[in-house]
């Protein structure tokens, strides 16, 4: 069984020390908010998803490709998921939370049915090299605009997520970026049941608390 | 449940670790409290936002949002004629 990769929680050495975190991309003085750019799609306007791709399409690709782990798959993804977030977007409900957050909920349930659906097709026969020696690491792309804009956000939550015990760090990667089931994840890891739920709640609330505390600087 | 517990098993459903009997005892918690439970949840989903934005933003070719974008204007074309 080849080795999982171990969630990237580790803060980046070129990046130093807390600052305010923005929890969406910054945005220029004028351009529109994410949420203005979504009712513009839902009122049909292409130049408003333009945009909206534009801002996120970075993010989201990371993380259908710390599902998947497959570049061309990824790609193929990226395009259904803000495909189908144009044909959805009447559904959107500013109530329900911030656009980023629906966006990224489509795409990892996206990304794992996906996964799922490989998975099939590898148990009915075809074998393949581990995923994550072959296919490139959306961690260590060169930095994009993008990335730079999200910077100070990720190395906070990098840090929020990197004061867990290893242990459940595994268990939430293999939860959130693997759609595993506890049960699944206690065979994975041959940890009992009991334990995987512990490390899981006990991981979740700190990452929760946590945010909390980020969003009191916001 | 107490709202506690409630709050642990909604931090697992919005990421869909809840095991079957834990989703039916979940749903019955959470038809108990209501608005504050809906609340939290969608508080939860905050963690969706936090993983994604914890990940280093991955590149794609411009070909793909030309493609993206040319499928978007036939769609918006072929249903207003």
């Amino acid at each position: 069984m080849p080795r999982r990769p171990k969630i990237p929680l580790e803060s980046d050495p070129e990046e130093s020390g807390p600052r305010m975190p923005a929890t969406t991309a910054q945005i220029e003085p004028g351009e529109p908010t994410d949420l203005e750019l979504m009712h513009g799609i839902q009122q049909e306007d292409p130049e408003a998803l333009s945009k909206l791709y534009d801002r996120y399409n970075g993010i989201i690709k990371a993380l259908i490709l710390r599902v998947v782990h497959n570049e061309a798959e990824a790609d193929d993804l990226l395009q259904e998921i803000f495909m189908e977030l144009w044909n959805q977007a009447k559904n959107f409900s500013a109530d329900k939370g911030k656009p980023l957050g629906w966006m990224v909920t489509l795409a990892r349930r996206r990304a794992i049915d996906g996964l799922r659906k490989k998975q099939a097709y590898m148990r009915a026969g075809e074998r393949l090299q581990n995923e994550t020696e072959q296919q490139p690491d959306a961690w260590v792309h060169n930095a994009t605009e993008e990335e730079i804009n999200f910077s100070d956000t990720r190395v906070l939550i990098r840090q929020v997520i990197a004061s867990l015990p290893p242990a459940q760090q595994e268990a939430i990667d293999l939860a959130f970026f693997r759609g595993m089931s506890q049960r699944e994840i206690a065979a994975e890891t041959n940890t009992p049941l009991g334990t995987v739920k512990t490390r899981l709640e006990l991981g979740l609330k700190k990452i929760y608390d946590g945010l909390k505390e980020l969003k009191d600087e916001l | 449940m107490s709202f506690d517990e409630f709050q642990n098993r909604a931090r697992l459903y919005v990421i869909g670790a809840l095991e079957n009997g834990e989703s039916r005892e979940f749903e019955e918690a959470r038809s108990h409290f209501g608005q504050e439970a809906e609340d939290f949840i969608t508080e939860c989903y905050r963690l969706h936002e936090a993983f994604a934005l914890s990940l280093r933003p991955a590149k794609s070719s411009d070909a793909l949002k030309e493609r993206l974008m040319k499928m978007v204007r036939e769609r918006k074309q072929g249903e207003t004629r």
